[in-house]
């Protein structure tokens, strides 16, 4: 098997960091990266707005709410050129001779679309400080949210750049990570969940869908104020299986 | 340095290269010769660890390459065939990401970054993007990245691509300077680099090696001994026809 050769903690954190620097550099260097970031923002502030004005109460639970719909045609936008990219431009050969573990490569880039989500997420935070200006927010409600949000943008990621390894073509690959995307969250919603199960009488599919693979109970419990450890393990789990899956299809391109 | 072992490649149904042997030594320079799609670049890929062989054994410095790639990964300088370059960088910036990426620090890397300037041209283009550089420097971009480690091994695919005349005389001084203590291996279907850099010559067609020698050993072996390297070439691929 390639790459046995056992690297230390620090060897392994310096060839991650370096492939981090250059990817993050990579998103801000891109004015492609600056359009869906306005985007997104503009979306979910003004959907928050929106809410904020007609309900007249003093919380973020209206941005946090729309959060996950609008990833899911969003993260795949980032994630879409992460892999397909360095195929089609031929850079991943360079990027796999490079005396560094497929692993460091993988974690490196997610890392980078981390760093770039986190920072549009952190866009909204004049939110929090023009609620803190009208009243009292619940402070931890807000930071529990932003937790989860972070944890709901790192497993999209995931799958988004798992779906960008599988193929050369950046339209299928966001069309391959929106549709995962479709399937994790709408199996959280209660429509789905009792027409699937109206189509399943006897095996009850939308509950079993709901209750073992959404995303949307798990995220949630974050936006009511709950760090609960079923549901980080289910975030950091399910993205660490995704980012592993994307090593293992990375390594079999060599065959 | 290079050891090459009856190796073999198949892609499906497609055999790109078939039961390959041969070894590069120390202080030298091999030309790898044959037609587009003749298993050139794919041998090179095999050899940088990029893609794995179907059959056979590579031996890098001494090292597996399936078992030890990164150890091989950290021995070699690869200019891959497509010369891949993330464009939208600085060539300093990018130079100093290979460097990093490739485990230099700190005076290491400086020296490193300041060797593959120098060797390569570079100065004049430090502080363009690569996107706004010409083909030429482009390449020669690519050739940096192979040096900057100073590796024993360089495995260079069709390195004067895109060169105008004057950079193709460069290039083949500086594959002679590069020479010593290093064994050296690249493709080309320009016959007239490897007749001026060349110590050894091979010729691949359609994934089998035909010809493994000095240009007056094939010339030999192949009856004409007056022959230019251009002219075995064709007989050797002609000879080899009826049985492929």
């Amino acid at each position: 098997m390639p790459d046995t050769e056992r690297l230390s903690c620090g060897q392994f954190l310096a060839g991650t960091r370096i492939l981090f620097n250059r990817e993050l550099a990579a998103y801000f260097d891109s004015p492609i990266a600056y359009i869906y970031a306005t985007v997104f923002l503009v979306l979910s502030c003004s959907t928050f707005m929106n809410s904020f004005f007609l309900d007249a109460v003093v919380d973020m639970s209206a941005y946090f709410e729309i959060l996950p719909f609008l990833l899911i045609p969003f993260i795949p936008a980032i994630t879409m050129r992460a892999w397909a990219e360095e195929r089609a431009e031929h850079t991943f050969e360079l990027l796999m001779t490079l005396p560094l573990h497929s692993f460091q490569v993988v974690l490196g880039k997610y890392l980078a679309a981390l760093g770039f989500y986190l920072v549009v997420l952190l866009g909204s935070l004049p939110i929090v400080a023009m609620l803190a200006w009208l009243g009292e927010p619940d402070v931890g409600q807000i930071a529990a949210s932003y937790l989860g949000a972070l944890l709901l943008g790192g497993f999209f990621l995931s799958f988004g750049l798992l779906a960008s390894g599988l193929t050369r073509d950046q339209i299928v690959a966001f069309a391959l990570a929106t549709l995962i995307g479709f399937v994790f969250v709408l199996s959280g919603h209660e429509k789905v969940v009792e027409v699937v199960d109206g189509l399943t009488p006897s095996w009850q599919l939308g509950t079993w869908l709901y209750e073992s693979v959404s995303v949307l109970p798990h995220y949630e419990a974050f936006g009511r104020g709950l760090i609960g450890l079923a549901d980080l393990l289910y975030f950091l789990l399910m993205s660490g299986f995704f980012v592993w899956m994307n090593q293992i299809t990375l390594q079999r391109s060599k065959y | 340095m290079i050891n090459v072992e009856s190796v073999t490649r198949r892609f499906g149904n497609l055999t790109a290269v078939d039961d390959v042997s041969f070894a590069v030594e120390r202080n030298e320079i091999v030309g790898f010769v044959g037609p587009n799609g003749a298993g050139k670049s794919t041998m090179l890929k095999m050899l940088s660890t990029f893609i794995l062989p179907t059959a056979g054994k590579i031996e890098i410095d001494g090292l597996d390459a399936v078992e030890q790639s990164l150890a091989v990964r950290r021995r070699i300088g690869y200019l891959a065939g497509d010369t891949p370059l993330y464009r939208e960088m600085r060539v300093d910036k990018f130079l100093r990401f290979i460097g990093q990426a490739r485990g230099l620090r700190g005076t290491e890397l400086q020296q490193g970054f300041e060797r593959a300037v120098e060797i390569c041209d570079l100065e004049s283009v430090l502080l363009q993007r690569i996107d706004h550089c010409s083909t030429g420097f482009r390449q020669r971009v690519g050739l940096a990245t192979a040096l900057i480690h100073d590796p024993p091994i360089l495995l260079l695919d069709e390195p004067t691509h895109g060169f105008d005349p004057l950079q193709v005389l460069a290039f083949r001084d500086m594959l002679q300077r590069l020479k010593k203590d290093r064994a050296i291996l690249f493709s080309t279907h320009i016959i007239a680099d490897v007749e001026a850099v060349s110590d050894r010559v091979l010729i691949i067609n359609e994934g089998r090696l035909l010809g493994n020698g000095r240009i007056d050993q094939l010339a030999e072996t192949a009856g004409r001994p007056d022959a230019g390297l251009e002219e075995i070439f064709a007989h050797l691929v002609q000879v080899e026809k009826p049985h492929a």
